[in-house]
């Protein structure tokens, strides 16, 4: 009883800042900590950036750098404000280095107060690049290679669109912001699979180290590399991940073991462990909607 | 045509990369105009943000470094979000947002100790003009300390967790560049030598700091020097990292100030001729 009682009141301040506050009032037996390494609870928060101005105009956008929309600027502050809401304070951020993403972090720490926090971009963080079909109007590439091509080019696991060439001014060789990166590195497309598999690198190498220290991250990136981390995180399978939509704008907070695992959070939406913030409903409401457009 | 960012040979990249390259290029852009300077408050380590003019004199400050033809690699701000929303906004007209930045507590504006919050003329209606005077102009006389029981010591904000500050605590132009200095000459001076070009984006007085070091400024001289904000100071420097006296550059400083130089000369002597 004695130690239920002290393992219960080391876990408020865990409590406090990371789970529900029903979590905290009845805290169920799984939560309640047997052994000192679960008080070490690891938080992950991902957010993926808001509308584009090539979402707007309906464009393959992958590794162009566009900027947000309006829309999307009022969605990276609107997801700022619910972490401010949850009290959440990072003490390092991952981006990559395109500026829809970057500027989302900025507005999210503006709204924080937490402008000082360590800022690091890395290209593995980049949206999934979208070979020869960048820039290109999605309607007209549909008219153009028909509408089954077009969605295995986009939904498919491992299909890549087809290849640009190094003339391409798509050719991240050919932007200076890739100057510091391996030729070889560099894509000419991509499909999920590669995408995730030049996400990982970064994961092993400096996401998942910098979590286990006990940094509190935050990852502000775009859809396809935040399903790459989340099918390694949950065990997502190849099929069930490419059509999982994470919705923009909305931060995704995952409570990690010692092993890194997920914690499972009672307001997780299946296949995720983790829990969106802000209105539950409406979040449902978006991710089901996207799921039922016909793309 | 030199300043083409996406043109497809090695060969025009090289010529296009920068109008500054394999030179030693700094650039310092000193922050707009916060909601204190409005309030006339001693600000020193508070993190008030920028006014809304405060952001426009930024956003061209941005707008002049990229007409120059300017290219940052790596960019250095301060821990106060008015210094790291101007870098920001440089960035951002620049397009630049991916470059390395690091904040850094070194480049922080001087703490103004027991001052900090309060209204300046009130300052100078309780401590008298020449008090006051001192305090803001002396190289080396700080002002009173705060203890830890203040809000304004550094020891009460998480953001400097990992430093440690002395339990009374207050700087002076002097102390200032005593941790401006060391972290230029471990963080900036690898960069320049790197051959990049470097964007510090800072406060008043720790640009004071650094320019002190570059021009080999008097004591005497250094407190009286005033750097506009908003206004775009490049250096360009020899392999020695000395600089190199630019054209149109404004006594005592070898750096050059970019955008309407009359009005730039202006807001120079205006300030000098303030009775404060």
């Amino acid at each position: 009883m004695k130690f239920a009682i002290i393992a219960f009141i080391a876990l408020l301040p865990t409590s406090l800042s990371f789970t529900s506050p029903s979590a905290f009032l009845n805290p169920s037996p799984s939560q309640i900590p047997l052994t000192s390494s679960a008080l070490s609870a690891y938080e992950l928060v991902l957010l993926r950036h808001g509308e584009s101005t090539w979402n707007e105009e309906n464009r393959f956008t992958g590794w162009a750098d566009v900027p947000l929309s309006e829309k999307g600027i009022k969605e990276a502050r609107a997801g700022g404000k619910l972490m401010k809401e949850e009290g959440m304070k990072f003490d390092v951020c991952y981006t990559s280095m395109l500026r829809r993403a970057i500027h989302t972090l900025w507005l999210s720490l503006e709204e924080l107060d937490q402008m000082h926090v360590p800022i690091n971009h890395t290209w593995r963080l980049n949206e999934r690049h979208y070979g020869a079909l960048q820039g290109l109007n999605k309607q007209e590439t549909v008219d153009k290679h028909g509408k089954d091509q077009v969605l295995v080019w986009r939904r498919s696991y491992d299909i890549p669109p087809p290849e640009l060439d190094e003339t391409s001014v798509h050719w991240p060789g050919n932007d200076d912001k890739y100057l510091g990166v391996d030729r070889s590195d560099l894509p000419k497309t991509e499909s999920l699979k590669l995408t995730e598999s030049r996400f990982l690198v970064e994961w092993e190498s400096t996401f998942a180290p910098a979590i286990k220290s006990g940094k509190k991250v935050l990852i502000a990136a775009h859809g396809n590399t935040l399903r790459a981390l989340v099918k390694h995180l949950d065990g997502i399978s190849e099929d069930e991940i490419t059509g999982l939509n994470i919705p923009t704008g909305v931060p995704l907070v995952y409570t990690l073991d010692d092993d890194l695992k997920p914690v499972k959070h009672e307001d997780a939406i299946a296949p995720l462990s983790g829990r969106y913030l802000g209105n539950q409903e409406d979040i449902r409401n978006r991710i089901g909607a996207v799921a039922a457009q016909t793309k | 045509m030199f300043a083409a960012r996406r043109s497809l040979t090695p060969f025009n990249r090289l010529l296009s990369t920068n109008l500054y390259r394999n030179k030693h290029t700094l650039v310092l852009v000193r922050h707009g105009e916060s909601t204190w300077n409005l309030e006339n408050k001693f600000t020193g380590w508070v993190d008030v943000p920028l006014s809304p003019k405060g952001h426009e004199e930024v956003i061209q400050a941005g707008q002049l470094i990229k007409a120059e033809g300017i290219v940052p690699n790596i960019a250095f701000t301060s821990k106060l979000k008015r210094a790291i929303r101007t870098l920001w906004h440089v960035l951002e007209q620049t397009d630049l947002m991916w470059i390395p930045q690091t904040q850094a507590w070194e480049l922080n504006e001087r703490h103004y100790g027991g001052l900090q919050g309060l209204d300046k003329q009130e300052t100078v209606d309780k401590y008298g003009k020449d008090q006051v005077l001192v305090w803001r102009r002396s190289y080396d006389v700080p002002p009173p300390t705060v203890d830890r029981g203040s809000e304004h010591h550094p020891s009460n904000e998480s953001k400097y967790d990992d430093i440690t500050v002395a339990d009374d605590f207050t700087e002076s132009l002097s102390t200032t560049l005593d941790r401006v200095l060391p972290f230029y000459e471990s963080s900036i001076v690898p960069q320049l030598k790197s051959g990049k070009t470097v964007l510090v984006a800072a406060h008043g007085n720790s640009l004071r700091a650094l320019v002190k070091h570059l021009d080999g400024i008097s004591e005497d001289s250094i407190a009286e020097l005033n750097i506009p904000t908003g206004t775009p100071l490049v250096y360009e420097l020899d392999e020695d990292l000395k600089p190199i006296v630019q054209e149109g550059a404004i006594t005592p400083l070898k750096g050059r100030y970019l955008g309407d130089q009359d009005a730039i000369r202006e807001r120079i002597e205006g300030v000098k001729n303030q009775t404060k």
